[in-house]
């Protein structure tokens, strides 16, 4: 037997047989690699460009291992070994680092708009759901609260948005639309419109809402607080139509600068801070964090007016940062006494950033000669002096366009997936229908992005006749753009849940909403968060799709408001990699697309640790 | 008596309220559901009624079988067969590398890598189909492009630790430029760049389909005395040949929709393709649909005129293009599925 087998393995065949094998698995491989490579050389060349590494002293190498690398490899190696303390760290990192770049992001888009503009929306959609919960409280009967406060959200975003610019453009919209349609109708086509269109728009805006509340008020039974509540919804639907912004503005603009900032930031990260606190604590803990908040950045107001600074971005990044960082590190310090180290980490690498540059900075050693600079980010354009060029317009533009298409594509992304998944039958027209619409989502995510482009100009410019290239229809237009993945990726989310907790939660006698909303949502959060995400890194390069609905390319202002002319990032890399200087060539641009890369390289790390986190 | 009375109406009303309300909820849902229809809707309305003002003073025929494309010149000309072929060159091109490349990686990481390795590799990948394509078009146009033709010098160590060290001051990586005939806008660099965005494409969704062949049919090769070249190869990959094509068909189907890595590194100078030395093709400039697009986009004050209607005009063949690409792919994945 062993011989046979001896003989075989000598038999040239055999070999044969064993080098193809060989040589098939090494091409598998090159095949491999040749991705791998591609990847590499991509950023490799772009990173050697745009931050020279070369060209810094060995000095600054040592500083930078000593001061960075150093502690913060040393203190994830003991994270490694201590479960607890890195998942304390991977919380506080989380409460710094997003604290930070939530609240950079909102200052520069605060700055853009001037925050009286937002504090109004915040003022007007914020306080009538608001409103809805306290007369919900009062009366004590709370089963009518949750529907109420989405349609109140609702009419109160049509309101302050709406009257100027949606309602008007698309009643004139259906006008023309009409007109085109009976103009072949002889006598129809020849009849002009008959009323104003203000006075329709005023009729349609005020009158639908008091309607609606007034049949599902009134109908049952006619009583005073009842008719009290439809008289309330009239006025403040008049309110609402005739310009809360102008009704509002002039008593907010004496407000000082920074409490406006801090009037936008606030109200939500306090509210927030409260809502946790109570529910992990008590009322009374919550009061007293919630004031603790707003203590403190008064505090910090006070401080910085006293020593004469300005103090609008330090309200905005005590309120955005200071205050999840302080509760995650006063709620780890208190209750967790293993992971309590954990906390350090981030400002372990905060620290020695700032320890690296201020040696660098007193013993003057020679850093690489890079073009990844603060300029890039906070200075606007410079055709003339490559060191001086900056895309601060179009980062702000980008933050604006995804931050509201991120608020406009998750909840109907998220709605959409809910019904497909939870809500949709199997069979009869509505299951048929339901089909037919996962059909459609699969075929809408194949679609080019240049035909979205195409979508939004003839939706916005040529229907609504909104001017070229707004904020507004650029978000839209990405929204449009992600809503698949978006769905796709809620969906799988949603499909991971497991049945029983359903069932579960349906024999208790929990309704389908009730479960979605308390059982079946919860556990899909991670999975619908990490999907998000990812359709956000997805917007934030797609350029094809703004050139076509004409956002500016090159720009020296940033947007001041949602109507106002966008400006996006990528757009700024493509109309600056056709300058042939190689100062800008190979030198601002690379130094632009390594931004563009580390951010989306950045929310895709996010959303792989927030997958593999919550896989278990 | 009449207060139990009162309560059982109370609940009664109650529970009507929650009925509408599950209704007003499930409502809302659907809505946005069905907003997705109102996309699809949306964008074959745009398309087809701007299109059709086109059609009415540039006939389809002529259109589809037109050879000269000069929508901006002073006699414009709307011949889209110069534009769909040099979409087709891209195409081809980026199959050229994404296919074969995308299928190896594909069967490596299934059959042969270890599941450390494909847990690290197969995100990595993916991360190429996740870059901008304006870092893409960035690349391609300003180091792929003189790499192909000029070659690169690369400094391999920092200058203090060449410094530091006399003998390896010199020492630089030199690759010799390979196609020195290229143009500074050229359907090579993009068409490889092209292929390397869709290579996650192909090696994930081939991956997934290998990866679900059952483990039943390679034990049966292996017992039969197969290597793992055979079952690879003669086993695995035929089982899966649904998927892979499908995989195929969705890639190629993003390479022609694939805008701005063409509009920046292929140029725009709309060519029917010269026939005997077909690498010509490539080392030339060219202009395909979606750049033929964004130019038209990019030229300002058209108004609503013949140029600014061509748009969705190619706008329409393109999305009819991607669709049926989409809809063969779908139907070559559910027709050839095998049922194990």
């Amino acid at each position: 037997m062993a011989t046979e087998t001896e003989a075989l393995q000598h038999s040239g065949r055999f070999r044969l047989k064993a080098i193809k094998g060989r040589a098939f698995e090494a091409i598998l491989i090159v095949a491999t690699l040749v991705g791998l490579v591609a990847l590499v050389m991509l950023f490799g060349f772009m990173f050697f460009d745009a931050v020279s590494p070369g060209s810094a002293s060995a000095e600054w190498y040592l500083l930078f291992f000593g001061t960075l690398v150093g502690p913060v490899s040393a203190f994830t190696l003991y994270g490694r070994r201590h479960p607890a303390v890195r998942s304390a760290n991977a919380r506080a990192s989380a409460a710094v680092f997003g604290g930070l770049a939530l609240s950079l992001s909102t200052f520069v888009v605060l700055k853009a708009m001037s925050p009286y503009g937002p504090l109004v929306y915040l003022i007007t959609v914020g306080s009538l759901p608001l409103a809805v919960a306290a007369y919900g409280r009062y009366t004590g009967s709370s089963y009518f609260v949750g529907p109420a406060m989405v349609l109140a959200t609702l009419l109160a975003i049509v309101w302050t948005l709406g009257s100027e610019v949606l309602l008007v453009p698309l009643l004139d919209a259906t006008f023309e639309l009409g007109n085109q349609l009976l103009g072949g109708v002889p006598v129809l086509g020849s009849v002009p419109v008959p009323v104003d269109r203000g006075l329709l728009v005023f009729a349609i805006a005020v009158g639908l809402p008091t309607l609606a509340v007034a049949n599902s008020v009134l109908r049952r039974q006619l009583s005073l607080d009842r008719l009290l509540v439809v008289v309330a919804v009239l006025l403040l639907s008049a309110a609402g139509t005739s310009g809360l912004d102008q009704l509002l503005r002039p008593y907010l603009e004496p407000l000082p600068l920074w409490a406006a900032y801090g009037g936008v930031v606030g109200p939500p990260v306090i509210g927030l801070l409260g809502l946790v606190v109570t529910r992990r604590r008590g009322l009374r803990s919550g009061l007293v964090a919630a004031a603790a908040a707003v203590g403190g950045a008064l505090a910090v107001a006070v401080g910085a007016l006293t020593i004469s600074v300005n103090p609008r971005l330090l309200v905005v990044l005590a309120l955005g940062m200071g205050v999840p960082t302080a509760y995650v590190v006063g709620e780890t310090v208190t209750t967790d006494p293993d992971g309590r180290v954990g906390v350090a980490g981030p400002f372990i690498i905060v620290g020695g950033i700032l320890l690296g540059a201020y040696i660098e900075q007193s013993l003057s050693v020679a850093g690489p000669d890079t073009w990844v600079t603060p300029t890039l980010l906070v200075e606007s354009w410079d055709g003339l002096f490559p060191t001086e060029a900056g895309a601060y317009p179009s980062t702000v533009g980008s933050i604006m366009i995804v931050g509201l298409m991120a608020l406009m594509a998750f909840p109907v992304g998220v709605g959409a997936a809910i019904y497909l998944e939870e809500y949709a039958p199997d069979s009869g027209w509505r299951g048929r229908l339901a089909s037919v619409i996962e059909l459609n989502i699969a075929n809408l995510a194949g679609v080019p992005s240049v035909v979205y482009g195409l979508l939004g100009l003839a939706l916005f410019q040529n229907f609504l006749d909104y001017g070229p290239g707004l904020v507004f229809s650029a978000s839209a237009t990405l929204g449009f753009l992600i809503l698949p993945i978006v769905i796709v990726s809620a969906q799988e989310a949603l499909k991971a849940v497991p049945d029983s907790l359903r069932e579960a939660s349906y024999g208790m006698g929990a309704s389908r909403w009730q479960t979605v909303r308390s059982v079946v949502l919860p556990e899909a959060v991670p999975g619908i968060l990490t999907g998000t995400i990812l359709a956000l890194g997805r917007a934030i390069g797609e350029t094809a799709p703004l050139i076509v609905i004409a956002v500016a390319t090159a720009t020296s202002s940033a947007p001041d408001g949602l109507f106002s002319t966008g400006a996006a990032l990528p757009l700024r890399l493509f109309a600056a990699s056709a300058n042939f200087d190689p100062a800008y060539r190979t030198g601002v641009v690379a130094a632009l697309a390594i931004v563009l890369l580390v951010l989306m390289l950045t929310m895709n790390a996010i959303a792989i640790i927030i997958r593999n986190k919550y896989q278990e | 008596m009449s207060q139990e009375d009162e309560t059982e109406l109370s609940s009664l009303k109650r529970s009507e309220f929650v009925l509408r309300k599950e209704r007003l909820y499930r409502q809302l849902l659907a809505g946005c559901a069905l907003l997705t229809i109102a996309i699809t809707a949306g964008i074959i309305l745009a398309l087809s009624g701007q299109a059709l003002v086109f059609f009415e003073s540039v006939s389809p025929i002529d259109f589809l079988t037109g050879q000269d494309w000069s929508p901006l010149s002073n006699e414009p000309s709307f011949g889209i067969l110069p534009l769909v072929s040099g979409t087709l060159i891209v195409v081809v091109g980026s199959a050229v590398v994404a296919l074969p490349v995308g299928l190896g990686a594909a069967i490596y990481l299934s059959e042969y890598a270890n599941p450390r390795v494909r847990a690290i590799v197969k995100p990595v990948l993916e991360i190429l189909a996740g870059i901008p394509t304006v870092v893409y078009g960035y690349f391609a146009l300003v180091y792929l492009t003189p790499i192909l033709r000029d070659g690169f010098s690369l400094p391999v160590l920092p200058e203090f630790i060449a410094n530091a060290l006399p003998l390896v001051s010199e020492f630089t990586l030199v690759v010799p430029g390979l196609f020195p005939e290229v143009n500074t806008f050229n359907a090579l660099s993009a068409s490889i760049v092209v292929g390397v965005m869709i290579i996650p494409m192909v090696s994930s969704i081939s991956e997934d389909a290998l990866s679900a062949v059952p483990d039943s049919l390679r034990e049966a090769a292996y017992g039969l005395g197969s290597t793992k070249f055979d079952v690879s190869t003669k086993v695995v990959v035929p089982a899966a040949t649904s998927g892979i094509v499908s995989s195929y068909v969705l890639a190629l189907s993003r390479a022609i929709g694939e805008t701005m890595i063409v509009v920046m590194a292929a140029g725009e100078s709309p060519k029917i393709p010269t026939v005997p030395n077909i690498f010509d093709n490539f080392t030339a400039s060219i202009e395909t649909m979606t750049v033929a697009m964004v130019n038209i986009a990019q030229a300002e004050s058209l108004g609503e005129s013949v140029t600014y209607e061509s748009m969705f005009a190619i706008g329409l063949t393109l999305f009819a293009l991607t669709l049926t690409m989409n809809y063969i792919a779908e139907l070559i994945s559910r027709r050839y599925r095998e049922e194990y």
